[in-house]
């Protein structure tokens, strides 16, 4: 492919949806109105094809023998002062093309779907501006060269996740909602910012080539300064914990799902939040040398997959249930990146594991997602699954596809989830008998069977609890609530093809693996099979959750009430979501405003009263000859005769020190 | 050239005095076309000297770090001390020689069109809000402008002080006259306050111009001069931080630095809407840009060891506690303006880490708080003009009545939050990035007022804008609230523009700024261990030689002694981060050796 042509194809993809979010913003409200996603619909399929176009044709002609060369379409220079040197440009390996793959084409789906779903919204343009960016801002992050460019688009996703979680800014939570991901975006973005300013100190450079691509560098910095390493790789950990809502930055994610659903099904599920797992697959080379990082990294995951599936048990919200099911996954993919401490081809797999698993889940959780958003659609806007159920007759497609995705999600057997997780099993599996950390990846092993099992038994008891049971509808929902229009079922239809069938066809072929190997920095490995015990082993857990569930939903639904009531405290705890958003009140955000009105006082009480007080010694000491022009006559006299009595004095040469 | 750069002067301040003479005869309505037109004419003006800025020579080789790259001077008086002081030998130097010198330089242009700038939308958005005696209103604001064009364009110590007190008076009255219900306690508190820290300010000078004149400087008042006498011969230390320490602390007043600061939101929420923009827009720069111009070049041993601790633990704290105070804050213009205490926090921050970076930052800092700052106060005051109040329990939802303020509102906040993309972000990277490399431990403790900043602003956004519309009581007289006016867009949408256009590309600006920037850096170079110095001067030789900026220097002219023979032996040695900078700069070493002359012809 000629030159000018691979430059504009790449160019495109980010260009595409910002043209479109343009013109819908500068147009939308007056002119285009209720045809205000043709232009986010255009932008996105330009951009797909793009995609497409740049994964199977312009990045293997990078591939070689070992590893691969990035093509790169060069861009501006942005920031150029004081030896920082940092450029706009768009660099594309297999790991961003395979995501980029993801992005637009999930993007697309959702943005056909949102048409259908918002349809009739005030806000309609806003909306499709709002998501237009974000899809720029989120291609222009993967196809990041740098460090810097890949932060700076960070935040463009964090900016267009703010706008969209409090797109109903009327109602007040969504406007806390919108506030409070942006605020534990940045405690995230704090850590990132600083590892940035490391690594700039530490080599001079901020780009992935210069940074990351030089592996006898590296070496010898970690051999001479390990703990610098280290200290990098966990602060950008910060940052990505933030981004992928991981424990215990997590409190943002559930919040997020003020947002329309369209936006949780992209944004909080499928993409952004996968971000900050791109991140660390990105900085593999990096997290090699530090298996204290690594360990760090699935620790983190671990605690994060568990706690989110445990308060995922007990929540009646269905999209809450699934944005706790997505914190949970993405624990997994933690979990997995952390996993490769054994050595550089271990981490290989590892990093295939998790980015799998990235690319499955992003499918069938955009899916799960949507077709909650089109029982809602059906429901008058009610999603508390308390108030509906048997749904299964009435929305026979969202039944349809949102059984392939909780199957998908829940790992049954041949579904993309099972491959993936599958592969997060082996990878942690084999980290177990390795020779850094292998007890604690012990641990993270059972962590990782148990929460399994709890993900499939809470897919389950949602999709059950919505689906099954005696047909009864909310009164929002009218007498007859009416399925998905075509505009909705088409992408719903599409993203369960893909939640079934994508996982096998891409990883079982051994494409996806392979392609990411060619990734720059990762070392080359050999395809590991399939292992038949892990693979029963994940069965088991299952059937074991799935069966549990029927059981307990379906079977006698008078036994959760009897759990509940047995288990008191720790179901209210789960209930409660941990009591982590109290926990956080309580010791960040109610201090952090005492010592906020303290200041104020202080600056008011303290400061400014000093600084008055000062202005008011002149005044006092004006006293003093104030004193002697008082009026009283007594004292004029008085001065007037000691003054005289002085002359007298000094004349007679009585004084002492008189002149001469 | 010449012409223009007076003009800058004398329009604003002409338009200021016929405003002035005419304010018993002229209306509200002609008061305020004519300082329309006055101060669209000084925007013009302020452009076109842009553009003729970028037609100079960029830079001979520089005599010394505060330069200007054009300059007017006019003779004033000859003081022959010989004739006081027959014995000495002195008696047949030249004679000592004042005068006044009129220059620009990358950093004043970008401040002088940052001025002209806001002095329009400071015009526009008190259109209707000044119906009493707006023909003295308009002409305090020409006259601030004026004194502001005037401080910016000093190149020496006579002119700049007279201009960076003169600026005081006009704002004074502004406060004073137009100003909310404790307007005279706060005008009264903002004048002494910021005039006894200039006093301090004033002794200093004149210490350094006695100093200077007693060493036989022949223009002891030049800053020019003054600056390469300092570089040549650098003062005692001790000399240096006593005058370091007076000298700042008029301009610590001025940032405002922790703890000095609290004459700022006083003075803010009683200002009008227009001084307020003014204040917050570039008044506050007249602090960092004296220390830039004054204590940077002129005392490098004192910022050092006393500034570079100083100046950044009180940062740092203004960052911090100035956030902090900010979350506490009611009233959205109280807010604003303990915000931009921890806005000039990063600015002085990266002032201080006196290296390239750090300085483009500061320099950089200081535009965008102006933009961003300055278009908060004009957002704010049309809030308050529709409203008639400013306080977050009273208002609430206001989005849904005004969505394309609250939209600029979201984007303003966002470019003061430091969002890439747009300008804030710059600057504070720069800055922190800077001073990262200089003292890690600060930087660290300023980026985490960029969290702080977030919750603030963003919590001040979801009060008023967002949630259930609650708005104050509306009289039946009163004319129906309305969004947007078209001469409300046109006061903030150039410099919404702007924040998006430095954000995206503020390539442009640092180039302008970069030649002072680095004379000033320069100074520093010696004070670096030997590794780093070759490494940083090679950076900035690169960038030089890419760009052309820095002629080849005829030897006996540079001011400072380059350690070229050093330098092949240090950049050998096998330290990771220096070979990497010399796998990317494999022409550095011959670029370095052919433009430095060797130290010893010097």
């Amino acid at each position: 492919m000629p030159e000018n042509i691979q430059y504009l194809v790449m160019w495109l993809i980010p260009i595409a949806p910002l043209a479109a979010s343009v013109v819908t913003a500068t147009l939308g409200p007056r002119g285009l109105r209720e045809k205000s996603h043709l232009p986010c619909w255009f932008g996105l399929a330009v951009a797909t094809v793009c995609a497409y176009v740049l994964l199977f044709s312009i990045v293997p002609t990078g591939f070689s023998e070992h590893g691969t060369t990035p093509v790169v379409a060069s861009g501006y220079s942005w920031i150029n002062a004081g030896g920082i040197d940092v450029r706009v440009d768009l660099r594309a390996d297999g790991m961003a093309a395979i995501m980029l793959s993801m992005v637009t084409a999930v993007s697309l789906l959702v943005a056909v779907f949102a048409a259908g779903y918002m349809h009739g919204d005030p806000g309609y343009a806003r909306f499709f501006a709002a998501f237009s960016l974000f899809v720029f801002s989120m291609c222009m992050l993967v196809l990041a060269p740098s460090f810097l460019q890949l932060f700076v688009f960070w935040e463009g996703v964090g900016l267009c996740s703010y706008l969209l979680i409090g797109f109903w800014f009327k109602k007040p939570s969504a406007a806390a909602a919108a506030k409070k991901a942006f605020v534990v975006n940045r405690i995230g973005d704090f850590g990132f910012l600083i590892g940035i300013f490391l690594i700039w100190t530490t080599f001079h450079s901020l780009d992935f080539s210069t940074v990351l691509g030089n592996t006898n560098q590296l070496a010898q910095l970690a051999a001479e300064q390990p703990g610098r390493i280290t200290l990098i790789c966990l602060l950008l950990l910060l940052g990505a914990m933030g981004k992928s809502a991981q424990f215990p930055l997590h409190v943002w994610l559930p919040d997020a799902m003020e947002g329309p659903t369209p936006v949780s099904a992209l944004i909080h599920a499928a993409t952004m939040v996968t971000a900050g797992v791109y991140l660390v697959a990105r900085c593999t080379p990096l997290f090699i040398y530090s298996p204290t990082a690594q360990v760090v990294v699935s620790c983190i995951g671990a605690v994060t997959a568990l706690i989110a599936a445990l308060i995922a048990l007990t929540q009646f919200d269905l999209k809450r249930v699934l944005a706790y099911s997505t914190v949970s996954q993405l624990g997994f993919m933690f979990m997995a990146l952390g996993a490769g401490a054994a050595g550089a081809e271990a981490a290989t797999h590892a990093t295939t594991a998790a980015m799998f698993h990235l690319y499955t889940h992003a499918f069938f959780k955009a899916l799960l997602f949507l077709a909650a958003g089109s029982v809602m659609h059906a429901m008058g806007d009610v999603i508390d699954i308390r108030r509906f159920s048997g749904l299964r007759r009435a929305l026979p497609i969202t039944h349809w596809t949102f059984l392939c995705g909780a199957a998908a999600l829940a790992g049954v057997p041949l579904l993309s989830g099972f491959w993936s997780k599958d592969e997060i099993f082996a990878v942690v599996y084999h980290a177990a008998h390795g020779d850094h950390y292998g007890r604690v990846f012990c641990i993270v092993f059972v962590v990782a069977a148990f929460t399994a099992l709890l993900t499939a038994f809470y897919t389950f008891r949602a999709y059950f609890l919505t689906f099954w049971g005696e047909e009864r509808f909310p009164e929002e929902a009218g007498h007859h609530p009416h399925e998905a229009p075509p505009v909705m079922a088409g992408p719903l239809r599409l993203l369960a093809l893909c939640a079934v069938v994508i996982g096998g066809l891409v990883g079982l072929t051994g494409w996806f693996g392979t392609f990411l190997h060619h990734s720059a920095g990762l070392a080359e490995a050999h395809e590991h099979g399939l292992s038949p015990g892990l693979m029963s082993l994940s069965v088991t857990l299952v059937a074991i959750g799935i069966g549990l569930a029927w059981w307990m939903y379906v079977r006698s639904p008078e036994l959760p009430g009897r759990v509940a009531v047995a288990l008191g405290p720790l179901y209210h705890a789960s209930l409660n979501k941990l009591y982590f958003d109290e926990f956080f009140w309580t010791l960040l955000v109610a201090p952090l405003r005492a010592v906020a009105w303290l200041a104020s006082w202080f600056d008011r009480g303290i400061i400014d009263s000093i600084v008055d007080g000062i202005a008011h010694i002149p005044r006092l000491l004006s006293n003093v000859p104030m004193w002697f022009h008082g009026g009283r006559l007594p004292a004029y006299a008085l001065i007037m005769w000691a003054g005289l009595l002085a002359c007298l004095l000094f004349a007679m040469g009585m004084l002492p020190y008189t002149i001469n | 050239m010449s012409s223009l750069l007076l003009s800058l002067l004398f329009v604003p301040l002409a338009a200021a005095l016929l405003l002035l003479v005419g304010r018993s005869f002229l209306s509200q309505g002609a008061a305020r076309r004519f300082a329309l037109a006055a101060s669209v004419v000084t925007l013009l003006l302020s452009l076109s000297l842009g553009n003729e800025f970028r037609h100079l020579p960029s830079g001979g080789p520089r005599l010394s770090p505060v330069e200007p790259r054009h300059a007017i001077s006019y003779h004033w008086f000859n003081l022959n001390h010989a004739a006081s002081d027959t014995n000495s030998a002195a008696a047949n130097a030249d004679p000592l020689n004042f005068s006044f010198v009129f220059g620009v330089d990358g950093i004043s242009l970008t401040l002088i069109v940052l001025t002209a700038l806001l002095t329009v939308s400071g015009v526009l958005i008190s259109w209707e809000a000044i119906r009493d005696r707006a023909s003295g209103f308009y002409a305090c604001l020409l006259l601030l402008e004026a004194a502001l064009m005037g401080v910016f364009m000093a190149f020496d110590l006579v002119l700049f002080y007279v201009f960076f007190e003169f600026t005081l008076v006009p704002l004074f009255f502004m406060i004073g006259i137009w100003g909310g219900p404790e307007r005279r306690y706060a005008a009264i508190k903002f004048f002494l306050y910021t005039f006894a820290g200039s006093v301090v300010t004033l002794l200093g000078l004149v210490s350094l111009v006695l100093a200077a004149s007693s060493a036989g400087i022949a223009t002891p008042t030049s800053l020019p001069a003054l600056a390469r006498w300092a570089v040549e011969h650098p003062l005692k230390p001790e000399w240096q931080i006593a005058l370091f320490l007076a000298i700042s602390v008029g301009f610590m007043v001025k940032v405002p630095v922790f703890p000095l600061h609290t004459w700022l939101p006083l003075a803010h929420v009683e200002a009008p809407t227009a001084g307020s923009v003014m204040l917050a827009g570039v008044l506050l720069k007249l602090g960092t840009f004296g220390l830039l111009r004054i204590c940077l070049p002129l005392f490098p041993h004192a910022c050092q060891t006393v500034g570079v601790p100083l100046m950044a633990i009180l940062a740092v704290a203004g960052i911090i506690y100035g956030s902090l105070c900010a979350l506490a804050q009611r009233d959205i213009k109280k807010l604003v303006a303990y915000s931009s205490v921890a806005h000039l926090g990063f600015c002085v921050l990266g002032l201080f880490a006196l290296n390239s970076a750090g300085i483009s930052g500061g320099v950089l800092q200081m535009i965008n708080h102006g933009l961003s700052t300055g278009a908060l106060f004009l957002l704010v005051g049309m809030v308050y003009d529709r409203y008639h109040t400013r306080q977050l329990d009273d208002l609430g939802g206001l989005a849904a009545r005004l969505p394309l303020i609250a939209a600029i509102f979201v984007f303003i906040t966002m470019s003061s939050i430091g969002l890439p993309g747009l300008n804030g972000f710059v600057g504070e990277y720069l800055s922190l990035v800077g001073m990262f490399r200089r003292e890690p431990i600060y930087a660290v403790l300023g980026t985490a007022g960029v969290v702080l900043g977030a919750w603030y602003m963003l919590t001040m956004l979801q009060h008023a804008f967002f949630g259930q519309l609650h708005e104050p009581l509306h009289g039946h007289g009163e004319p129906p609230i309305r969004d947007l006016t078209f001469r409300e867009a046109v006061a903030v949408v150039p410099i919404g523009a702007l924040c998006l256009w430095i954000g995206v590309t503020p390539g442009p600006l640092l180039e302008i700024i970069r030649p002072d920037v680095d004379a000033v850096v320069a100074v520093y170079d010696e004070y670096l261990p030997p590794n780093e110095r070759v490494a940083a001067k090679r950076g900035r030789m690169q960038d030089a030689v890419g760009r052309e900026h820095f002629a080849p220097a005829p030897s006996g002219t540079a001011f400072i002694p380059m350690p070229s023979p050093r330098a092949p032996k240090i950049a050998s040695l096998p330290h990771p981060a220096l070979e990497l900078a010399r796998v990317e700069t494999p022409s550095s070493s011959a670029s370095a050796t052919r433009l430095s002359p060797p130290a010893t012809e010097r």
